[in-house]
């Protein structure tokens, strides 16, 4: 069984929370309190991870921190698929790799805001909102032109990569940050995408999009009308 | 400073015609006013206010389906077109009342865009001057700098930095500013620019630039390629070509807000957000008595669905399609009828058969009875398309309940026409329910085929004699399942007994739901009485041979009224003392049993007086 080291309020941990529920893996979860205790710089934390980080599983003898570091293991080692983390493809490979550093600094941006909003952190917020969305119209563009081409995920192929749930997170949550994304209408899009992948779970502050297809463009599926279903 | 009133009555994009994909929300601003974009699965575009009218939450994180806006707070729900809401959870036996509507604002596609605007007067920009056999619209770029000091440095930017990749060509534009909102840019020459490596020709079309003021200090840029054939270039160079706009409009965006980094930030616009929308901020007149003819309709069509039983559609009248208010007809949950005014001076009820979001017109079925007192015979016979007619506003008092377990319907012949529209909706939000429908003859099962493709189980009873429909309906409600709930409609007969089998069989009262054609009883009128109005302070009379509604209409007590016949519950008025004589069907025998309110179109007093709520 693995044991997750959770906050429920982390946009980290619900990176983590994601894929396990999007492959269908059980796993036992272990609260830490993030804020106000700060469990995770306590003596008992710092013995599993010394970095003082959320999250961390466990499963056996093996301890794996950071995020994107335990969506590569869930990856590599439940997903049958072979899809979410491409080993196979260099090229997807790479771009996996890359979003997932791009992901990283959405974490010191976006996330920083929020901290600074929701936990009463002493961080510059200003700084953290102008860099987020400088990140995001960047996101927001790449996202546009992957619709263009019929491409629904982060990086270009017909699945999902763990690319995609680690820019999720502090994107969804970027509103309490005070970053809003009405500029951003590809990313807006993007995330109803992802919330309408089998699996998905919500966490407080991330609202489900209800059923729907995962479009790109306008479809022509229109409803009959009243007369033509009568006729 | 842009002329900001003048600015409220003009059209201005809102989107790009596909940034609205399938069951999405778009959110999107206008003169500091934001507003929530969503497509029906009909295709119809809905500019609302973007603010929940309950507790004031974004529309636009909740959940279009397809054909209602569900907001994601208490899940209360609003339709296509109309933005009234059609159902509130926390009050799942209850119609909304019809007021509960959002502020909607008009939404035109053209030209590759979204259109709306807060009370536009004027037309839609036009792009005469251009190509516009074939427009592709750019990706939409915010600039974070008021709207009137964008056009200039925009100018300056395409004219002096559209070079190609390989950098051996430049392309001229000549700038035309027509209005503050609108930039055209005619191309001279040609972009010699590559994709994928290799080197190809790009067209250099026009561009109309059209200026969204989302707020005092932020612009979108919605620009438009004119004349641009998409199949003839191949996809590969219109995305090199989007690509290379994309990346001039962010340079020019960079560009643009650095210059004016030191600049003072602008008052914000504060849009005024009305609590009520306009055509329902004022009170309904004092005596609004009788059977209300509120509304005007045009027959659209008329379809046989069987030998005997026809559909007719009626349409708003002076649906204008650039209009800033186009006139909507007033929104109707599942089970809703109409009072239909008829030329010969009968007014009759029909159940609405539309199913969720099919909000743009009103549809009934009618069955031509051989002992018809009238109304079919006229609706059948003398009405053809494009008549006019008088019908109340929808009005709903066989409410269909979301919170069910499992929901069963049954149908007697024509009464399928209300669970027909329960039957859509329940189909379209996948809530589980069964339908049966007893029918006389196979050619009876209308809408077979729409019925049999939804996800529910249908049964069709063909020509069962009394005994056996006894036996059919005493073997569904065989077992009184909590959360369960039925909704008959039929003949009073076949009602009668459901009811009676469901209440000796210990269903609840208040899961079994019923709606009479007619009273099937005869009313006692013989009684005398007296009532008196509580909050009137009038003290009436009521001599035999007069129903309690009519001695009320004489003395102008308002009373509003449809059937009057005790079947629909329109004219139910609370009782505050005395023993009231029923005499209607549309109480249950609970609500009876209670006996604080009655119908006054047929209930009487058991008690020599009895004291009303009026």
């Amino acid at each position: 069984m693995i044991i997750l080291y959770d906050y429920e309020l982390s946009g980290n941990c619900y990176k983590v929370r994601l894929l396990l529920s999007m492959l269908n893996v059980s796993y036992e979860k272990k609260a830490i309190e993030f804020y106000p205790a700060a469990e995770h710089k306590t003596d008992a934390f710092l013995s599993i991870n010394a970095l003082g980080q959320l999250p961390v599983i466990q499963t056996g003898d093996l301890t794996i921190n950071d995020s994107h570091a335990i969506l590569v293991y869930l990856a590599r080692q439940y997903d049958k698929s072979d899809t979410w983390f491409p080993i196979s493809d260099p090229v997807r490979l790479a771009q996996v790799t890359q979003w997932m550093c791009f992901a990283d600094s959405l974490t010191s941006s976006a996330s920083s805001a929020r901290l600074v909003n929701g936990f009463f952190y002493d961080l510059d917020g200003e700084a953290c909102r102008q860099e987020a969305h400088r990140l995001f119209r960047i996101f927001d563009e790449h996202l546009w032109f992957n619709e263009r081409e019929d491409h629904l995920w982060v990086v270009p192929g017909k699945t999902p990569t763990i690319a995609d749930l680690a820019c999720f997170a502090y994107v969804v949550l970027s509103e309490e940050g005070g970053i809003s994304r009405m500029d951003y209408p590809a990313i807006r899009r993007w995330t109803d995408r992802v919330k309408r992948l089998a699996g998905f779970v919500v966490m407080p502050g991330v609202f489900p999009a209800g059923p729907g297809p995962v479009h790109v463009l306008p479809a022509n599926d229109t409803f009959p009308s009243a007369g033509t279903a009568e006729a | 400073m842009i002329d900001l009133e003048a600015a409220r009555y003009r059209w201005h994009p809102v989107a790009s015609s596909t940034d609205l994909v399938p069951r999405h929300v778009f959110q999107a601003q206008l003169l500091g006013r934001e507003m929530a974009l969503w497509r029906a699965d009909d295709g119809n575009v809905n500019a609302w206010e973007n603010r929940c009218l309950h507790r004031g939450v974004r529309l636009s994180i909740g959940i279009n389906d397809g054909r209602e806006l569900v907001c994601q707070y208490h899940g209360w729900r609003y339709a296509n077109r109309t933005a009234g809401c059609t159902y509130i959870p926390a009050h799942p036996a209850d119609a909304p009342a019809r007021t509960i509507c959002n502020n909607t604002y008009p939404a035109v596609e053209k030209h590759g865009l979204i259109w709306s605007g807060e009370k536009p007067d004027g037309q839609i920009p036009s792009l005469d001057v251009l190509d516009t056999t074939s427009i592709t619209p750019l990706r939409g770029v915010t600039i974070n700098v008021p709207l009137e000091n964008i056009a200039l440095p925009l100018i300056d930017h395409y004219s002096s930095g559209q070079r190609g990749a390989s950098g051996d060509s430049v392309v001229h534009y000549g700038a035309d500013t027509p209005d503050p909102f609108l930039l055209i840019l005619h191309a001279h020459g040609h972009l010699h620019t590559s994709a994928n490596a290799q080197a190809v020709d790009t067209p250099t079309p026009d561009i109309a630039f059209f200026f969204q003021p989302l707020d005092a200090a932020r612009t979108a840029v919605r620009g438009v390629l004119c004349g641009v054939d998409e199949h003839n270039i191949g996809s590969a160079a219109l995305i090199a070509l989007l690509k290379q706009h994309s990346f001039m409009l962010c340079r020019a965006r960079d560009i643009i807000e650095s210059g004016h980094r030191d600049k003072p930030v602008p008052t914000p616009w504060t849009p005024y957000i009305p609590k009520v929308s306009d055509r329902h901020a004022s009170m309904p007149p004092l005596t609004s008595a009788g059977q209300q003819a509120k509304l005007r309709v045009r027959l659209s069509a008329i379809e046989n669905l069987s030998p005997s039983v026809k559909t007719f559609r009626f349409q708003a009248l002076n649906t204008q399609i650039e209009s800033a208010a186009p006139s909507v007809l007033p929104v109707a949950q599942p089970g809703a009828h109409i009072d239909i005014h008829l030329p010969n001076g009968l007014v009759r009820q029909y159940s609405l058969i539309n199913g969720p979001g099919q909000t743009d017109h009103y549809a009934i079925a009618v069955k031509r009875l051989d002992d018809s007192t009238g109304g079919s015979h006229a609706l059948h016979d003398s009405l053809k398309v494009g008549d006019v007619l008088a019908t109340s506003v929808p009005r709903n008092n066989f409410t269909l309940r979301r919170d069910a377990e499992h929901t069963h319907l049954i149908a007697g012949g024509i009464g399928l026409t209300p669970l027909l529209s329960m039957a859509r909706a329940l189909d379209h939000s996948n809530l589980p329910f069964t339908l049966h429908h007893f029918i006389a003859t196979e050619t009876d099962a209308i809408n077979r085929a729409e019925l049999e493709n939804m996800s529910a189980a249908v049964h069709w009873h063909v020509g069962q004699d009394v005994q056996q429909t006894q036996d059919t309906l005493s073997a569904l409600l065989d077992a009184p399942t909590e959360h369960h709930h039925v909704y008959i409609c039929g003949p009073g007969a076949m009602l009668g007994f459901t009811r009676e089998t469901a209440a000796t069989r210990g269903w609840a009262d208040e899961s079994i739901h019923f709606e009479y054609f007619k009273n099937p009883d005869v009313v006692d009128d013989s009684s005398e009485f007296n009532v008196e109005l509580a909050r009137s302070g009038l003290s009436l009379q009521v001599p035999a041979g007069k129903s309690l509604l009519s001695v009320l209409r004489e003395h102008n007590v308002g009373v509003q009224s449809s059937c009057e016949q005790g079947a629909c519950g329109t004219c139910r008025v609370e009782v505050l003392e005395g023993e009231p004589d029923h005499q209607d069907v549309y109480l249950s025998d609970t609500e009876k049993a209670q006996g604080n309110c009655l119908m006054s179109c047929v209930s009487r007093a058991r008690s020599k007086r009895l004291v009303l709520d009026l």
